[in-house]
């Protein structure tokens, strides 16, 4: 188990590094024009100019640079400054982090209840008209693209703009120690616009799973025996959730590098906004980091999620 | 200044204009009577030229306002936005009345005396103006000395003084210590020693903040940090002061960034010497929020204000529901199309002009929000600056592809086809580059800008990013050869109208990066005109002069102008606001009351 | 772009298509349209998808023939005093923008941009995934191990994010000394690449259970190279399982471009695409809430129809689930 477990963990190394690599590709080879203007922030002084290509070492072979590059990456953590505000990447993602964190587990904790719970009913009652509603909701909601789900309910419900004032609007969130209850009420509408998709996705992926659960032999013969139904049920729902496990782990590790689309119609400031941001103001080192980050995340959730799957499924270790 | 309120250009050549229109004083009244009376007022709303300058005294004004301030230093600010601020605790040697763009006297006692050769400025200073705690004592002819040498010191980095005051003998050594040029003969006389002959110009340059008085002897310790941060503890001579404690610590009690800023009166400021009447006991800035929510929240609050752009849904919020708590202010600066002269098919002459008279301005500046935020330009030296009347006026030289603001194709094809191109379309294969903004409504602005050029037969490549991204990644780069840069503008830093065409259009002014003259102008006929331009004595004969050298402008086609801005700004339905006419029409707070 | 995104079935169910179980006079391709045909929602879908194919090849006749202006042409006195755009009216069922262009008119043509992405983006992450999946499940050892390593990295990286930032990165001048350039080219390339592993996963998995069948081994006894083995034998089995994932991949890539335009590094101005117009719906809906409603209406029935197709495509390939 420990020897799978170093090896799961080395690979994501390597893979970590491979993506670094392409980011330095990706980010500093392609795009055509001086990179250090690029990073010149919003006033880029012929002098500021020069300053940075000394300090990228532009003047040195590509292969320095990319050496330099992941030496800073990897031994020093160090992932460069961001040119339009002069802060540490580090210290900018670290800022952003709860927020994300904040969003990404309300929203999970949102959609595995929701969809669980929707799929199991649905599971139970194949067919029924309950079934098909249900099911037909998650199918919408998983054609709902987020951005537009999310300025729709600030057009119903948020309190500044909306039709029906209920909920905060966008940019009012706070972070949970200032105001716990502004925290909690901002989040309402990004969560349920994030949880919204996925909690349709694991609803019909239970219900297709429990579905067919249910059919198999052991569960016949708990109904023959004479366990209660609801025992039943829960034996079915304990080994039909295996795949979602894995799903789950997925989704959050995606999520916490950001959910840019909720976070930037909500304004929230997250990780996601920070990327969305440095985008839109061609600010190369927070782009690098916050996509290392995030990969970072993918590839940790990947891990916890595989070695999950190892230890409740011994046969895996050996592939 | 570039013509976004909170982005300052900083490069030494860049010039942040705040729009100080120096009218003579004959002109001013001229201007109304000549029927431009559209240009500085809107009908229906207060404007600084209507508004009373008379209040009640007392009360705390709420500010709500979304961006944090760039510097509050008055050796390093330059932004409208901190503007406000700093000229209710500052005095510079000369400042403009909330409804004036002539200067007025304000640590000087009287009008600056220039020599017959130009060479030589001197200003008299008032007597009995004291610093705030805890310095507290008389400010003398050294302190504003010092408040200008300290502009060179690197930690300070002033951005502007390279640019007016260059002629100043011996600045080209400063970096913090004495400057040649600069004498003190006595504790209430200054006087500039100049080597080149513009001493018309420098007396008016003498308005910037940069000449508020700095005691050194309290601000050298922090000015020898890198960066200095004597905004931290900086002292005040203006009715008001950034709160502090005994120390004179102003960060994390008057100032705490991000969150907010507090002014209160300034114990030893002595009224007799001040035209301006502070009749608010204070003023608490909040910082943070959005526009739109502020917006309604000044529209529906009492005692509150907003002080930056108002977007498209507060302007109409105000015009539908609360018309008289918006005062829309003229003077916010030009906008135009900057064209590349240099390099590409707006090299030629003929093709410039034909995209002017194309240009539909009527729908660019609908698209900004019409006729209450702009009016439709036909030149480049905007109404509140001298020589606005001069250069034509609302209607400007008048020249065929100038006489249809809602853009005319007949004369375009005329224009192309002197071009070269025979059958009226532009028929180059190769494509043109446009780079515009990616917010509201400068996005509006490039997409028909974009349209345009396609109908005139361009192939278009055209690039939304962001607009601080814009300036300095694209249409500041010459390099970048961008062809069609349709958001650019600038505000005047003063109303002298060289500061809106000089660094704008001298070839002399292009510059690697940062660059402000983004068309590359570089006419060798305008060049001499504004280099003769800027040794001329007197206001009436500078206006003159530069008006003559924006028809020229007009005339070569160098940018198509298309927008004279207006700036609205809202307050509290028992809030007597009052705005300053020569900053983009933000509040005055020395001026500003409660009913 | 999530995991979630590209419903995975266990393999198994997949295979299970493969059991000659029931008809044997028919082939597994006959039963499985026949199965379809059955299943009228997926067909009522199929005819919407049918629809918006023929409105985004005849776009401009659509457009003429209802006497709507074309999708760029401006009109500033459709706006407002204050600027803003005019809503809904007999001339302009859907309202206009801010630049006056009506917006029925724009998602009309919107629809082009949609299924362009849609279905080529799809066509090509599907290729590249078979390809790679059939190598990799095929051959297995060091072949696999090497696609299946770079499987890994490419879902390693949050692909929306990357997808940005490359777009961004190549915006104006583009990248690669201009061979990248912003536009609908970018869009696709970085969707395609962004997708294939889902699919090539997929494929590698159903081509590793194959390879042990024994028609496969009948084949490999009389003679036949691999290619063949691969072309003839093991793809056309694995025709409806791709075919069923494509689908589900068109509205996730649909979504995604959306996505990226709304974001603002997709489709470059003039060009109508529903994603970009409601990003510029956003900071005026209030007042303009018909330039948001009606492209994000056009986008939520393109995105179910196609969702509901793969679904009815899901249940004719498999349909122990059935629904």
């Amino acid at each position: 188990m420990i020897r799978y477990i170093i090896r799961r963990l080395l690979w994501g190394v390597v893979l970590l590094i491979v993506v670094a690599a392409l980011m330095f590709i990706l980010f500093r080879v392609l795009p055509t024009g001086n990179p250090a203007l690029l990073r010149a922030g919003r006033d880029p002084q012929p002098k500021l100019v020069k300053e940075i290509e000394v300090v990228l070492g532009l003047s040195k072979p590509l292969t320095v640079q990319f050496w330099d590059y992941m030496k800073e990456i990897f031994f020093h953590f160090n992932f460069g400054y961001s040119y339009y505000s002069q802060e540490s990447v580090k210290s900018l993602i670290a800022e952003r982090l709860p927020a994300t964190l904040s969003l990404t587990f309300g929203a999970a904790v949102l959609w595995v209840v929701g969809g669980l719970s929707v799929g199991i009913v649905s599971a139970l009652r194949r067919h029924s008209l309950l079934d098909r509603t249900l099911m037909g909701g998650a199918l919408l909601a998983i054609s709902v693209p987020e951005f537009w789900l999310g300025l729709v309910f600030l057009f119903l419900f948020s309190s500044d703009i909306g039709k029906f004032k209920i909920f905060p609007g966008a940019g009012s969130y706070v972070p949970l120690t200032t105001d716990p209850w502004k925290w909690f009420t901002s989040l309402i509408m990004p969560w349920i616009v994030l949880a919204a998709g996925s909690a349709a996705f694991f609803a019909r992926l239970m219900r297709s799973s429990l579905s067919e659960t249910m059919e198999e032999d052991y569960i016949r013969t708990a109904r023959a025996k004479g366990l209660p139904e609801r025992q039943v049920v829960r034996q079915g729902v304990r080994s039909a959730i295996n795949p979602m496990i894995t799903l789950f782990g997925l989704e959050v590790g995606v999520l916490l590098g950001g959910a840019i689309l909720v976070e930037a119609v909500f304004n929230i400031p997250g990780i996601g906004e920070l990327f969305y941001k440095s985008i839109q103001t061609s600010d190369f080192p927070v782009t690098q980091g916050t996509v290392l980050l995030g990969s970072m995340f993918i590839i940790l959730a990947n891990i916890v999620v595989d070695v999950a799957y190892a230890y409740l499924d011994p046969r895996v270790r050996y592939s | 200044m570039r013509s976004t309120p909170t982005i300052l250009a900083t490069a030494a050549a860049a010039l942040a204009a705040l729009a100080l229109a120096a009218c003579g004083s004959s002109e001013s009244g001229s201007s109304t009577a000549t029927g431009s009376a559209s240009v500085l007022s809107t009908a229906g709303y207060q404007s600084p030229a209507t508004e009373s300058l008379s209040g009640k005294r007392g009360g705390t004004l709420v500010v709500l306002q979304e961006s944090d301030f760039e510097h509050l230093d008055p050796g390093i600010t330059y932004a409208a936005l901190d503007y406000p601020v700093v000229f209710a605790t500052q005095r510079p040697l000369y400042s403009n009345k909330p409804n004036s763009t002539e200067p007025t006297p304000d640590m000087a006692a009287s009008a600056p005396e220039v020599s017959a050769d130009n060479k030589t400025v001197t200003v008299h200073l008032k007597e009995g103006i004291h610093f705030s705690p805890p310095v507290n004592r008389e400010v003398t002819s050294e302190d504003v000395a010092y408040a200008i040498e300290r502009g060179l010191n690197p930690n300070v980095a002033n951005p502007y003084i390279k640019t007016y005051f260059n002629s100043l003998e011996g600045i080209e050594q400063g970096n913090g210590g004495p400057i040649k040029g600069i004498e003190t003969p006595n504790k209430h006389e200054i006087v500039f020693h100049l080597d080149e002959s513009k001493g018309s110009f420098v007396a008016e340059a003498l308005v910037l903040p940069l000449t508020a008085a700095v005691p050194k002897e309290y601000a050298e310790k922090f000015d020898k940090n890198k960066p200095s941060n004597y905004a931290s503890y900086e002292v005040a001579t203006g009715p008001y002061m950034l709160k502090n404690n005994a120390e004179g610590k102003v960060l994390g009690i008057g100032y705490v960034p991000g969150k907010s800023a507090t002014l209160v009166r300034n114990p030893n400021w002595n009224p007799a010497t001040d035209f301006r009447p502070a009749y608010l006991n204070e003023i608490a800035i909040k910082l943070g929020g959005s526009e739109p929510v502020i917006d309604r929240q000044v529209l529906e609050g009492t005692n509150i204000v907003q002080n930056e752009p108002v977007p498209q849904s507060g302007v109409r919020l105000a015009a539908e529901h609360y018309k008289d708590q918006m005062d829309i202010s003229p003077g916010g600066g030009n906008r135009y199309i900057a064209v590349d002269n240099k390099v590409g098919p707006f090299a030629n002459i003929d093709l410039r002009k034909a995209l002017w008279a194309a240009t539909d301005r009527d729908a660019l500046d609908r698209a900004r929000g019409g006729e209450l935020v702009g009016t439709v330009a036909t030149h480049f030296i905007y109404p509140t600056i001298a020589g606005f009347e001069q250069a034509g006026g609302a209607k400007g030289l008048k020249v065929d592809y100038n006489e249809h603001p809602e853009g005319d194709m007949a004369v375009a094809e005329k224009y192309i086809k002197l071009a070269g191109y025979p059958s009226g379309k532009y028929t180059g294969s190769k494509p043109i580059q446009v780079v515009g903004a990616s917010s509201p409504p400068e996005k509006e602005d490039s997409e028909i800008v974009n349209q345009t050029l396609k109908n005139m037969g361009f192939n278009t490549k055209l690039t939304l990013v962001e607009i601080s991204t814009m300036y300095a990644k694209y249409c500041g780069v010459p390099k970048e050869e961008i062809d069609v840069c349709p958001n650019v503008g600038w505000i005047a830093d003063f109303a002298d109208p060289q500061t809106v065409l000089n660094v704008t259009f001298n070839g002399k002014s292009i510059e690697p990066t940062g660059n402000v003259n983004y068309g590359q102008t570089d006419d060798p006929k305008i060049n001499a005109a504004m280099t003769a331009g800027e040794t001329v004595v007197g206001r009436q004969a500078r206006a003159t002069a530069w008006a003559k050298i924006d028809d020229e402008l007009v005339e070569q086609a160098a940018a198509i102008p298309f927008d004279w801005e207006k700036t609205p700004r809202l307050e509290g339905k028992d809030v007597h606001g009052v705005a300053m006419i020569w900053n983009e029409g933000a509040w005055d707070y020395s001026f500003t009351s409660l009913k | 772009m999530s995991a979630r995104s590209v419903e995975v079935l266990p393999s198994d169910a997949a295979l299970e298509f493969l059991d000659f179980g029931g008809d044997v006079a028919r082939s597994p391709l006959q039963l499985f349209w026949r199965r379809l045909r059955q299943d009228r929602v997926a067909l009522v879908s199929l005819g919407f998808i049918v629809f918006l194919i023929v409105i985004a090849i005849a776009a401009p006749l659509v457009v003429g023939a209802l006497g709507l202006p074309g999708p760029d042409v401006q009109n500033l006195n459709l706006t407002d005093a204050f600027g803003s755009p005019l809503g809904p009216s007999l001339a302009h069922p859907f309202g206009v923008d801010p630049l006056g262009e009506d917006v029925m008119s724009r998602v009309i043509y919107g629809t082009r941009v949609a299924l362009e992405v849609g279905i080529i983006g799809t066509l090509i992450s599907t290729i590249i995934g078979v390809a790679v999946g059939m190598l990799a499940g095929f051959y297995r050892g060091v072949t696999d191990t090497l696609l299946s390593r770079l499987m890994d990295v490419v879902l390693s990286i949050p692909i929306l994010l990357l997808g940005l930032g490359l777009a961004a990165a190549c915006s104006v001048h583009g990248c690669a000394k201009g061979l990248i350039q912003p536009g609908l080219g970018t869009i696709i390339f970085i969707i395609a690449l962004a997708t294939w592993p889902y699919v090539a996963r997929i494929v590698r998995g159903l081509v590793l259970s194959m390879r042990e069948r024994e028609f496969v081994e009948a084949s490999r006894a009389l003679g036949a190279s691999n290619t063949r083995i691969m072309f003839r034998e093991i793809l056309p089995n694995l025709t409806a399982p791709i075919i069923v994932y494509a689908s589900l991949l068109i509205p996730t890539n649909i979504l995604f471009e959306a996505a990226l335009s709304f974001l603002g590094v997709g489709i470059r101005p003039p060009t109508a695409s529903w994603g970009q117009m409601i990003a510029a719906a956003s900071p005026i809906f209030t007042t303009a809430w018909w330039y948001m409603v009606f492209p994000g209406a056009a986008l939520v029935l393109t995105v179910l129809a196609f969702n509901l197709l793969g679904d009815g495509l899901q249940d004719a390939l498999n349909p122990r689930n059935a629904r």
